[in-house]
C-alpha cells in the first residue's frame, strides 16, 4: 500500500474523467483519496446527480462542466421549457464551492440571476465557457464583467443572448487586464467598440478574441494592431467597400501576428479582402469559413470549417494541398432547398479522404451519396475517428444504383476499426445496423434519422455496440420490443434519445418501473398517447 | 369575428396495444392481442394499415407524427430464416430466448403492434406513379436519379419551397441556418438605428438580427412548429408556423402536405373558404376546437395548438354554420 501522499501525487497525473472514475472505483481507499484531490468534475447530463451529492464527494472542486439539454436540442426537437435550468446548480455551488475558478456548460438555461450569483460568490472565478445556452442577457454578461476581477475566459458558443445593450463590455473596470479569452460572435448587436477597443489594448495576454458580425472590417485592423499576440482570431463581418488604405492596415495587420493559428469569423465576404490573410495562412491551423460563400482556400490547416459552395472542385485542391487536414466540415449553404446550386457531391469527400492522411472526423452536408464513394473513403481513410454524414434528402438511396447505403454504411463501420461517433442517413434498411452492431465495437455515439425498417434494427445496435454510450433516434419504425430486451444495456450508457418512433407509453412506463436507475421521460402534448421522445439517462 | 366552436369528431380507434413483458409470441394471431398486462394504457396511434381506408392520400409510414418519407420494405427473402429470439433480459438476465419470430413485413409476432405497409397495400395507381421516371412525381431528388424501378416505395419532398415540413432536418444549428439569407442583403450597416455610444440607456440596440428577422417576416420567438392531422389520414405532419406569414402561406404548405398526390385537384384556398369537403381547424390554448381564419394571423399564432384538417362531413355542428359562411364572404 502506498502512503496516501504518494497516491494523492499519483493520481494528479489523471485529467481525463473516465481515468479518475476508474480509480476510484477501485477500492474505498482510493475512492477517498480520489475524491478528495479531484479538482475538475464533469457531469454530462445535469439530470442524472443531485449538486448537493457532487459537493459533499468532491469538497475540493475548482472547475464544473456540466451538460443540458439532449442534442436535438439544436435542431429544435426539444420543447421549450423542457429544462437543463443550471440555478440549482450555481445556488448549491455559491455555498459548497466558494473557490470555485472555472464553469464550462453546454446546453443549459443560464439566467442573468445565476450570473450575478456566479459573479459574485467566487472570488478567484476565471474562466466561463456557456455554449449553447440560453436564458440570459447582457445585464448578465455586465454582472460578470463587473465583478470578476480575475477572469480570464469569457465565451460564448453559439448563445441566445437577449442584447438589451451594447454596454456590458465597458462594465469591465479599467484595472482589469487578466483576459486571455473573449468571444462574443454569438451576439447579434453591436458592442461598444471603444470599450472593446480599450479592453483588447489593456489585455495582454489576450490569445482568442472572436468578433461578432458588427463589427466592420474597417476597424479590424485597430484592434489586430493592440493584439499581435493572437493565437486565434475570429473577424467580423468581412465586407467593405474596396479601399487600399483599409486593405493595407488590414494587411499590415494580419502580418504582425505572427502567432495566429486559427481564424473565423468572415461573415458576407468581399472576396477583395480575402489575399490579406494569405500571409498568416501557412501558419494557420483552423480555418472557419463556414458563414463565408466564397470558393477559395489554398491553406494549410488542420481544421478547415467551410461552405459547400466550396464544391467539390475546391475540395480537390484541398486534398491536394491540405496535408495535414484532420477534421472537416462542409455546411450546406442553403439546407432547406431540395435542389442545388453548388456543385457539391460525394466526389468532394472521396478526394479528401484520398489526398488527405491525417484526416480523422468528418462533418459531410451533401445531397447525393454512393455506396461505392463510401466504400472508398473507408479504405481511403481507416483512421477515421469520426464520420457524420447528412444528405439533406431523407431516405434518398444510393443515386447511382438506387439501392440503401446500408453496404456503404457498412463498409464505413468495418474499415474504421476506431470510430467512437457516427451520424448516418439516406436510404437505410435494418442491415446496416446489423453490421454497425457487428463491426462498431469502439462506436461512442450514434445518430439515426429515418432509417430502418423494423425493432431488429434497434436491438442490433444495443445488443452489438459495446462502447455505445450516447444513441440518438429519430423518425425511425423502432418500437418497444428492442427497447425493453435490451433495458439492461440502456443502464450502461449515458442517454438515449428517440422521438417520432413507435414506442408506447406503456413501454415507457415499463421501464421507468423496472429499470430504477433510469429516469425515463416521456414528453408528448397529448395525454396518454403514443410517446414522442424518450430520454434516458443514466448515473 | 364569429368564433366557432366544433366539437371534436371522433376517429376509428385503433385496437388496444397493450405492452407487457410477456408479449413476443410468434404464434399469436395478428389481431394485437398479447398478454394483457396490468393497466398499461392502450396505444392509439399505431398503425395497421389493413383496417384503415387507404384514401389516395396515405403515405408510406410508419409513426404517427412528422415524417412522409416512406420506409422500405425489407423484402421476405432478405430475412427468410432470420428469426430473432428475444427475451426480455431485464434486470441483467441477458438475452433468454423465449420466442422466436420473423422479423419480417408480411406477418406474425413482430407485427402484432406495427404492420410495415408496402406496396401491396396500396391502389396500382399510385405503385405505378412511384415506377415513371417523370420528375413530376413527389419525389425531390437530385435530377440525376430517377424514382423507378425499386421496390422501395418513393420518398415525399421533404422541403416544399415556403417552409420545411420536418422539423429539425436537415440538422443545422441556428448558427448556420441564417448564412443564405444573410446573403441577400448588401450592407448591414447601414441599418443600424441607434448607436450604443449615444445611449446609454437600456433601451434595446437595433441590430443586424432584427434587421433579418424583420425583413424575413419571421417573429423572433423561436421555430414553432405544430402538429397537423387530417381526418381520414393516420399520419400526421408537423408544420412551422414561424415560417409563414399569412393564412394563404399556411394553407400552401398543408395542400402540398397533404393533397398533392390526389386525384382530386384541391385549390389551396379552398381549405380556407369552406367550399372544398375539408375544413381547416385548430385547436387553441383552452382546447376548444375553432376554424381557421378567423382571426388575425397574429392571433392566431399566440393561440394555435394544433391543426386538424377535418372533413366537411364528418362535423353536423358546422354544416349550418358552413351555410352562413358562403353568404357571409371571408376576407
Amino acid at each position: 500500500m502506498f502512503p496516501e501522499e504518494v497516491l494523492e501525487h499519483v493520481f494528479s497525473f489523471l485529467t481525463s474523467h473516465t481515468d479518475r472514475n476508474s480509480v476510484s472505483l477501485v477500492c474505498k481507499t482510493w475512492y477517498e483519496m480520489e475524491r478528495w484531490c479531484r479538482k475538475r468534475v464533469f457531469i454530462g447530463n445535469c439530470y442524472a446527480v443531485n449538486p448537493k451529492v457532487i459537493i459533499k464527494r468532491f469538497p475540493e472542486v475548482k472547475g464544473v462542466e456540466l451538460k443540458g439539454k439532449p442534442h436535438f436540442a439544436d435542431f429544435n426537437l426539444v420543447p421549450e421549457g423542457w429544462g437543463g435550468f443550471v440555478w440549482p446548480w450555481v445556488v448549491e455551488f455559491a455555498k459548497g464551492y466558494p473557490w470555485l475558478e472555472e464553469i464550462r456548460l453546454k446546453r443549459m438555461v443560464v439566467s442573468d440571476e445565476c450570473l450575478e450569483i456566479v459573479a459574485k460568490s467566487f472570488s478567484k472565478f476565471r474562466v466561463l465557457v456557456l455554449e449553447s445556452c440560453d436564458g440570459f442577457s447582457t445585464d448578465g454578461l455586465a454582472s460578470i464583467a463587473s465583478h470578476c476581477r480575475n477572469l480570464r475566459v469569457l465565451d460564448l458558443r453559439e448563445c441566445e443572448v437577449e442584447e438589451l445593450s451594447g454596454h456590458w463590455l465597458s462594465h469591465f473596470p479599467d484595472s482589469f487586464t487578466s483576459l486571455e479569452v473573449l468571444n462574443i460572435a454569438c451576439l447579434g448587436s453591436e458592442v461598444s467598440f471603444s470599450a472593446l477597443e480599450r479592453l483588447v489594448a489593456r489585455s495582454p495576454k489576450l490569445k482568442t478574441l472572436r468578433l461578432n458580425r458588427t463589427v466592420p472590417l474597417e476597424k479590424l485592423s485597430t484592434l489586430l494592431q493592440r493584439a499581435p499576440q493572437l493565437i486565434d482570431f475570429g473577424t467580423g463581418s468581412y465586407s467593405a467597400e474596396i479601399r487600399s488604405d483599409v486593405y493595407s492596415s488590414l494587411k499590415d495587420a494580419f502580418s504582425s501576428c505572427k502567432n495566429l493559428k486559427s481564424l473565423s469569423g468572415f461573415w458576407d465576404v468581399t472576396p477583395a479582402y480575402l489575399p490579406v490573410v494569405h500571409s498568416v495562412c501557412s501558419q494557420l491551423t483552423s480555418l472557419n469559413l463556414s458563414y463565408a460563400s466564397t470558393q477559395s482556400p489554398e491553406l494549410t490547416k488542420i481544421r478547415l470549417v467551410v461552405l459547400d459552395c466550396i464544391e467539390d472542385t475546391g475540395l480537390n485542391t484541398v486534398s491536394m494541398t491540405c496535408k495535414d487536414l484532420r477534421e472537416l466540415v462542409v455546411f450546406p449553404s442553403e439546407p432547406f432547398v431540395g435542389d442545388a446550386e453548388v456543385q457539391l457531391t460525394e466526389q468532394g469527400l472521396v478526394s479528401v479522404s484520398q489526398g488527405c492522411s491525417k484526416l480523422q472526423s468528418v462533418l459531410y452536408f451533401c445531397r447525393q451519396m454512393s455506396n461505392s464513394a463510401l466504400i472508398s473513403i473507408s479504405k481511403n481513410r481507416p483512421n477515421l475517428t469520426c464520420f457524420r454524414l447528412c444528405i439533406i434528402e431523407p431516405t434518398v438511396p444510393d443515386y447511382l444504383t438506387l439501392e440503401p447505403l446500408d453496404v456503404g454504411f457498412g463498409s464505413i463501420v468495418e474499415n474504421c476499426k476506431q470510430l467512437t461517433r457516427l451520424s448516418m442517413s439516406g436510404l437505410l434498411t435494418d442491415r446496416v445496423f446489423e453490421y454497425i452492431g457487428t463491426h462498431a465495437k469502439n462506436l461512442d455515439m450514434l445518430s439515426i434519422a429515418f432509417a430502418g425498417d423494423s425493432d431488429l434494427g434497434l436491438h442490433h445496435v444495443l445488443s452489438g455496440c459495446d462502447s455505445l454510450r450516447k444513441l440518438e433516434i429519430r423518425d425511425c419504425p423502432f418500437g418497444d420490443k428492442a427497447l425493453l430486451a435490451n433495458a439492461s444495456k440502456l443502464e450502461k450508457m449515458r442517454s438515449l434519445w428517440m422521438s417520432s418512433c413507435l414506442v408506447s407509453f406503456g413501454a415507457c412506463k415499463l421501464l421507468g418501473q423496472k429499470m430504477p436507475g433510469l429516469n425515463v421521460e416521456v414528453i408528448d402534448e397529448r395525454e396518454n398517447l403514443n410517446s414522442l421522445p424518450e430520454y434516458a439517462p443514466v448515473e | 369575428f364569429f368564433l366557432k366552436k366544433i366539437t371534436f369528431v371522433k376517429h376509428n380507434t385503433l385496437p388496444n396495444m397493450d405492452v407487457t413483458l410477456g408479449l413476443l409470441n410468434g404464434g399469436d394471431d395478428e389481431d394485437g392481442g398479447g398478454v394483457p398486462s396490468d393497466g398499461s394504457t392502450t396505444n392509439r396511434s399505431i398503425l395497421t394499415g389493413s383496417k384503415e381506408d387507404n384514401n389516395n392520400n396515405n403515405m408510406v409510414v410508419m409513426s404517427s407524427e412528422v415524417t412522409s418519407s416512406s420506409y422500405p420494405v425489407v423484402g421476405d427473402e432478405s430475412l427468410d430464416g432470420l428469426e430473432l429470439g428475444l427475451g426480455l433480459g431485464i434486470g441483467g438476465g441477458g438475452g433468454g430466448l423465449k420466442s422466436k419470430m420473423v422479423a419480417s413485413g408480411g406477418g406474425g409476432g413482430w407485427n402484432q403492434y406495427a404492420r410495415i405497409l408496402t406496396a401491396k397495400d396500396f391502389p396500382t395507381s399510385l405503385v405505378s406513379k412511384q415506377n415513371s421516371c417523370s420528375s413530376s412525381s413527389s419525389v425531390n431528388i437530385p435530377n440525376n436519379s430517377s424514382s423507378s424501378g425499386t421496390k422501395r416505395t418513393a420518398t415525399d419532398s421533404v422541403s416544399p419551397p415556403n417552409g420545411t415540413s420536418v422539423v429539425g432536418w436537415p440538422p443545422v444549428s441556428k448558427a448556420h441556418r441564417m448564412p443564405s439569407l444573410a446573403s441577400q442583403l448588401k450592407s448591414p450597416t447601414e441599418n443600424f438605428v441607434s448607436k450604443p455610444e449615444q445611449n446609454k440607456s437600456k433601451n434595446r440596440t437595433v441590430g443586424l438580427k432584427d434587421y433579418l428577422d424583420e425583413r424575413n417576416g419571421i417573429s423572433n420567438k423561436k421555430y414553432r412548429s405544430v402538429k397537423v392531422n387530417m381526418d381520414g389520414t393516420l399520419i400526421g405532419r408537423k408544420v412551422d408556423l414561424n415560417a409563414h406569414t399569412s393564412y394563404e402561406m399556411l394553407a400552401q404548405t398543408l395542400h402540398e402536405m397533404f393533397f398533392r398526390s390526389s386525384a382530386e385537384a384541391v385549390k389551396p384556398s379552398r381549405l380556407l373558404d369552406g367550399t372544398s369537403e375539408f375544413v381547416l381547424t385548430y385547436e387553441d390554448k383552452d382546447g376548444d376546437c375553432m376554424l381557421v381564419g378567423d382571426v388575425p394571423w397574429e392571433m392566431f399564432l399566440s393561440s394555435v395548438k394544433r391543426l386538424r384538417i377535418m372533413k366537411n362531413s364528418d362535423s353536423n355542428e358546422l354544416a349550418p354554420r358552413f351555410e352562413e359562411n358562403n353568404q357571409r364572404h371571408r376576407d
